[in-house]
């Protein structure tokens, strides 16, 4: 039977990297490549010598594909495409190819300038590996070579973030990446429809959780950011450009006019124009709410948000800045970070994960000094908070999805697997398949049942159905014979006339005979008639004719009767019959070989 | 921003309602399970239990509470808000009661529909799944339709021996211990374990239908019964136990259910009786027959109620504070020191209204209910609920009229 292999490079059983291989059909797909941010050293990237041991990929992969821009998704990209060696097709959405590089960017400046590692890809190796990407739209089918195809899903959780579809022939897989099935603010929910592949391969990070609601979430920065503007701090508010900024200013805008507050809230104008711009290219990726407020009106122009200046930042009395960059590394997020972090009546919210080395994640551990530039610290005095906006499926977030997309079944990874027996139980029953949960390195294979497609030819159904019997029914498959012609890419199932017409060969009739020697004092015509009593007796629901020219037939086999010139007693039996029935053939003259019972009469 | 749509209108109230409660949760967690409960069950002082109560295979869940709510020091730095599913089970049937045996990981289940109880060992850290290791058989074996005509009530021994308490009526209330599975007490027979005390409920088998079920310190137990009678019982005498009537005449159809304060010493210990109607009655133990301290009309807004879903309950840290829910549409917090001794209307403290309010964002008409909700045992005002559209709320509020003052300035 054909067989699917799926091992996870990097995920399986191990929160930090994705990097999932998949054998499909004699093809070889990557899926993800993500950096393991917990990880200074090779353990970081995945281990790509499963595939070779030395040597460039490109000949062992048929091409990669990359779900979203998170790093612990495409962070080892520009090392495994440059570094490594692959020079094959890479597949990201649009949003994703226009993302990916910046985050990359900033990730090895971070790495290098600030953590002064030296082995790492550089800003060309980047651009390079950029350029062997292949955008893809939402449910646009693209044929990879003739025989693959693949085609992508919304998945929400983040602008551009994909699952996708893979095909072979009649087998499949999706794969989700990173995915959450509760709309956000600005953000739709995954869908897929039932494409009943034979593998679903989903993240189950949070599969053991069940998430605090989403206003929650908000209800927490709401509150945080009121009591910091009430006691007249400042509230600094560091982002990416994508997305959760733009929710969080919404969420303030909807705030401020229902509290009637003053304080003023500022956006810096780098964020404005990025964002500005990338949402014109990817409106469509963003829920109706938000396209709707886009149209309306510019993203920015918000009553109560301003655009900020670099001045203001000594301004006394509260207000509220969103800056870049989003992990307080360099630029004006950091420049007003170091203004302000003296005051504990100020606060930073941190509204995602930052990577090791930058000055988020040291605060985010509990970092009161800090060590800057020319060796001057600075304490770290103001309130640090951590929020989580995020959206990732949950336990029951899964089982929509396996609801939806129908999957014979089910794979899990990025979890814990003594964590995820009981999830496992779970799909088993509800949906009665099998749910495997690999390990680092570990290869699952599932054998698929493909069907394969033949088209039968009218001829051949009418005489099946001129025999009778039961209409078809799908539950109760019926023999039939013909003969199966493979011309070009197509199956056919013919008659054998047609085959042979078909062909230009002619048909050849084979017939058998054999000679059985039995004992049996009777004359030859009462010889016949005992064989025929005995044949109806044991050969029943056979068609058995005693015929006038004295010959006895079972379906189309001759049997005649005669006598040895030397014994009258020794009978000579003589079958014949044609290859068609050899089977009964054999079976009658093993049947006569033993002779008649004595009881007939 | 005009509301077009009914969905933002929704939306609007929701909106409202979580700006309002800025000022009145200090912590709120609002999650959504897959199916509802009718029980939630404190394992340890960080994790709860919880079941479905369909009528065929339901799910069980131990729930880790969030991180956030207990990192009291650093709560900046812990983004962490989720409940995290630490195991899970199935059953066959509804969970109708679940009690935990302490100082164990068991649970003790009953399924309303006889008062067999079933046992499930939670597990440990090396699987995540939740076994059934047994059976105790109850006194009834018929097979009831609903849960006041057949379920059993449970409750655990605080002791160290796990021992447990179970019936569904005051004539078939047993004391089951667990290891041996021997019954230790049953009323009006001669106890198995020789040297034990006979158990006796009353003189005649009285067959009130228990509402509840309470130990009050490790030998004395409370039985609370749908028709308003208490009945308070010392397992070490073969006294006969100290019956209190309703405190008000209530009719045929009015239900009471009970709670009893855990105080350390059983005799000054006070319970609350709550009808159906309303009427909420604080009565002292130590007063046979039970009279009134104080009481209370609670408003009930006429509302269709689940007998199994109402449950008064005394806060374990608060002093004077008692939570209600299942006759109305929130969980309303009364301070029950505001109390007078006539039957007089009174104002909740507090009302935990985000159930109805969020449920208004679902499709069906049917309206929401809650089903249970619980104190935490030792953080003053932190309490779970749950709901039938299998809503879940964390939350911690905020006590108004303390609040109406200046903040004290120093601990």
């Amino acid at each position: 039977m054909p067989e699917i292999k799926v091992t996870p490079l990097g995920a399986g059983q191990d929160v930090g990297r994705s990097c999932i291989l998949v054998s499909i059909g004699g093809k070889n797909i990557m899926l993800d490549c993500g950096m393991h941010m917990g990880y200074n050293d090779d353990r970081r990237f995945p281990d790509f010598s499963y595939i070779t041991q030395n040597g460039r990929l490109t000949d062992f992969l048929d091409c990669l594909i990359i779900s979203h821009f998170h790093l612990d998704h495409c962070g080892a990209l520009p090392y495994m495409s440059e570094m490594v060696g692959y020079d094959g097709p890479i597949y990201m959405t649009h949003p994703t190819k226009a993302i990916c590089p910046i985050l990359l960017e900033d990730f090895r400046k971070i790495t290098v300038d600030k953590k002064g590692e030296t082995n790492f890809f550089t800003s060309q190796m980047i651009k390079d590996c950029m350029k062997k990407v292949i955008p893809l739209n939402l449910h646009q089918t693209v044929q990879v070579d003739d025989e693959l195809e693949i085609k992508a899903y919304y998945a929400g959780h983040v602008l551009g973030a994909a699952m996708v579809h893979i095909k072979v022939g009649s087998e499949s897989v999706v794969y989700t990446g990173d995915y959450n099935m509760t709309p956000d603010r600005h953000l739709g929910a995954a869908w897929i429809d039932k494409c009943r592949p034979d593998i679903l391969i989903s993240e189950s990070t949070y599969a053991t959780t069940i998430r605090d609601s989403k206003r929650c979430r908000e209800r927490d920065f709401l509150k945080k950011v009121h009591e910091s503007i009430e006691r007249g701090g400042k509230v600094l508010i560091p982002v990416f450009a994508l997305g959760r900024a733009q929710e969080l200013c919404i969420l303030l805008e909807t705030f401020w006019e229902r509290m009637n507050l003053k304080a003023p809230i500022y956006f810096s104008t780098g964020l404005t124009e990025k964002a500005n711009h990338y949402y014109k290219l990817f409106i469509t990726w963003t829920n109706q709410k938000i396209r709707k407020t886009f149209v309306q009106r510019n993203m920015f122009e918000f009553k109560h948000i301003k655009a900020f200046d670099r001045s203001y930042a000594d301004n006394p009395g509260p207000m509220v800045v969103f800056a870049t960059p989003g992990m307080l590394h360099a630029g004006q997020s950091l420049q007003i970070f170091k203004k302000w972090a003296g005051n504990e009546k100020n606060m930073v919210i941190m509204p995602g994960y930052c990577v090791q080395g930058t000055i988020g994640h040291k605060i985010l551990n509990g970092q009161r000094k800090l060590e800057m530039e020319g060796r001057a610290t600075l304490d770290v005095k103001l309130q640090v908070e951590y929020m989580s906006f995020s959206a990732h499926a949950d336990a029951k977030g899964i089982m929509q999805l396996i609801r939806m997309a129908e999957p014979r079944n089910m794979v899990l990874v990025h979890g814990e697997a003594v964590k995820m027996e009981f999830l496992k139980g779970k799909i088993e029953q509800e949906f009665s398949i099998d749910c495997y949960m690999p390990a680092n390195g570990e290869t699952v294979t599932v054998t698929t049942n493909p069907s394969v497609p033949v088209d039968i030819s009218l001829n051949l159904l009418k005489r099946e159905m001129a025999l009778g019997g039961p209409l078809p029914d799908p539950k109760k498959p019926r023999t039939m014979h013909g003969t199966l012609i493979m011309k070009e890419n197509s199956l056919k199932l013919v008659s054998s006339e047609q085959a042979l017409k078909e062909l230009g060969l002619n048909e050849h009739q084979l017939r058998f005979t054999c000679r059985v020697q039995l004992q049996d004092p009777h004359s030859d015509p009462d010889t016949l008639h005992r064989i025929y009593t005995h044949l109806k007796s044991v050969l029943k629901g056979y068609t058995i004719q005693h015929l006038p020219d004295g010959t006895v037939m079972v379906e189309s086999i001759v049997i005649k009767v005669s006598s040895s010139a030397e014994d009258p007693n020794t009978k000579v039996l003589l079958l014949s019959w044609s290859y068609q029935d050899e089977d009964l053939g054999s079976f009658l003259s093993t049947l006569l070989k033993k002779g008649l019972p004595s009881g007939l009469c | 921003m005009a509301a077009t749509t009914e969905d933002d209108n929704l939306d609007d109230i929701l909106d409202e309602w979580f700006i309002e409660s800025l000022k009145t949760y200090k912590d709120l967690h609002v999650y959504q399970l897959e199916h509802p409960t009718q029980v939630i069950e404190w394992t340890s002082g960080k994790t709860v239990c919880v079941g479905g109560y369909s009528s065929s295979r339901n799910e069980m869940l131990e729930l880790h509470l969030p991180l956030k709510l207990f990192a009291d020091e650093n709560k900046g730095l812990c983004a962490e808000r989720d409940f995290k599913v630490l195991h899970g089970g199935f059953t066959d049937g509804p969970v109708r009661c679940l009690v935990h045996v302490p100082g164990t990981r068991f649970v003790v289940t009953n399924d309303g529909l006889s008062s067999d109880l079933q046992l499930w060992d939670l597990g440990g850290d090396d699987s995540d799944v939740i076994r059934r290791t047994g059976i105790v058989e109850g006194g009834r074996k018929r097979m009831m339709k609903s849960f006041s005509e057949g379920g059993s009530r449970i409750a655990a021994r605080p002791s160290l021996q796990p021992q447990i308490l179970h019936g569904a009526q005051s004539c078939d209330i047993q004391l089951t211990d667990l290891n041996s599975g021997r019954t230790l007490y049953r009323p009006g027979r001669a106890a198995e374990v020789r040297d034990s005390p006979r158990f006796v409920l009353t003189e005649t088998d009285s067959t009130d239908l228990l509402s509840s079920l309470q130990f009050v310190s490790d030998a004395v137990f409370l039985a609370g019964c749908c028709n308003g009678n208490v009945y308070l019982a010392d397992t070490r005498t073969s006294a006969a136990p100290q019956l209190s009537p309703p405190p008000l005449s209530s009719g045929e159809s009015v239900l009471w259910w009970t709670d009893a304060s855990t105080a350390p010493d059983p005799s000054c210990c006070r319970v609350i009786r709550l009808s159906s109607s309303g009427a909420a009655v604080v009565s002292d133990l130590r007063k046979p027959g039970g009279r009134a301290v104080r009481q209370a009309q609670l408003d009930v807004e006429g509302h269709h109620f689940s007998p199994d879903h109402v449950k008064v309950s005394w806060a374990p840290a608060l002093d004077g504070c008692v939570s209600v829910s299942g006759l109305s549409r929130a969980v309303q917090i009364y301070d029950v020191s505001l109390w007078g001794a006539e039957l007089q209307e009174v104002q909740p403290l507090f009302e935990h209204r985000g159930h109805v309010i969020s449920s208004q964002q679902s499709d069906s008409g049917v309206s929401v209910r809650i089903t249970s909700h619980v104190w935490h045992p030792e953080r003053p005002r932190t309490l779970l609920s749950a709901a039938s559209d299998g809503s879940v709320h964390v939350w911690d509020w905020i006590d108004q009229s303390a609040a109406a003052g200046p903040e004290p300035g120093s601990q």
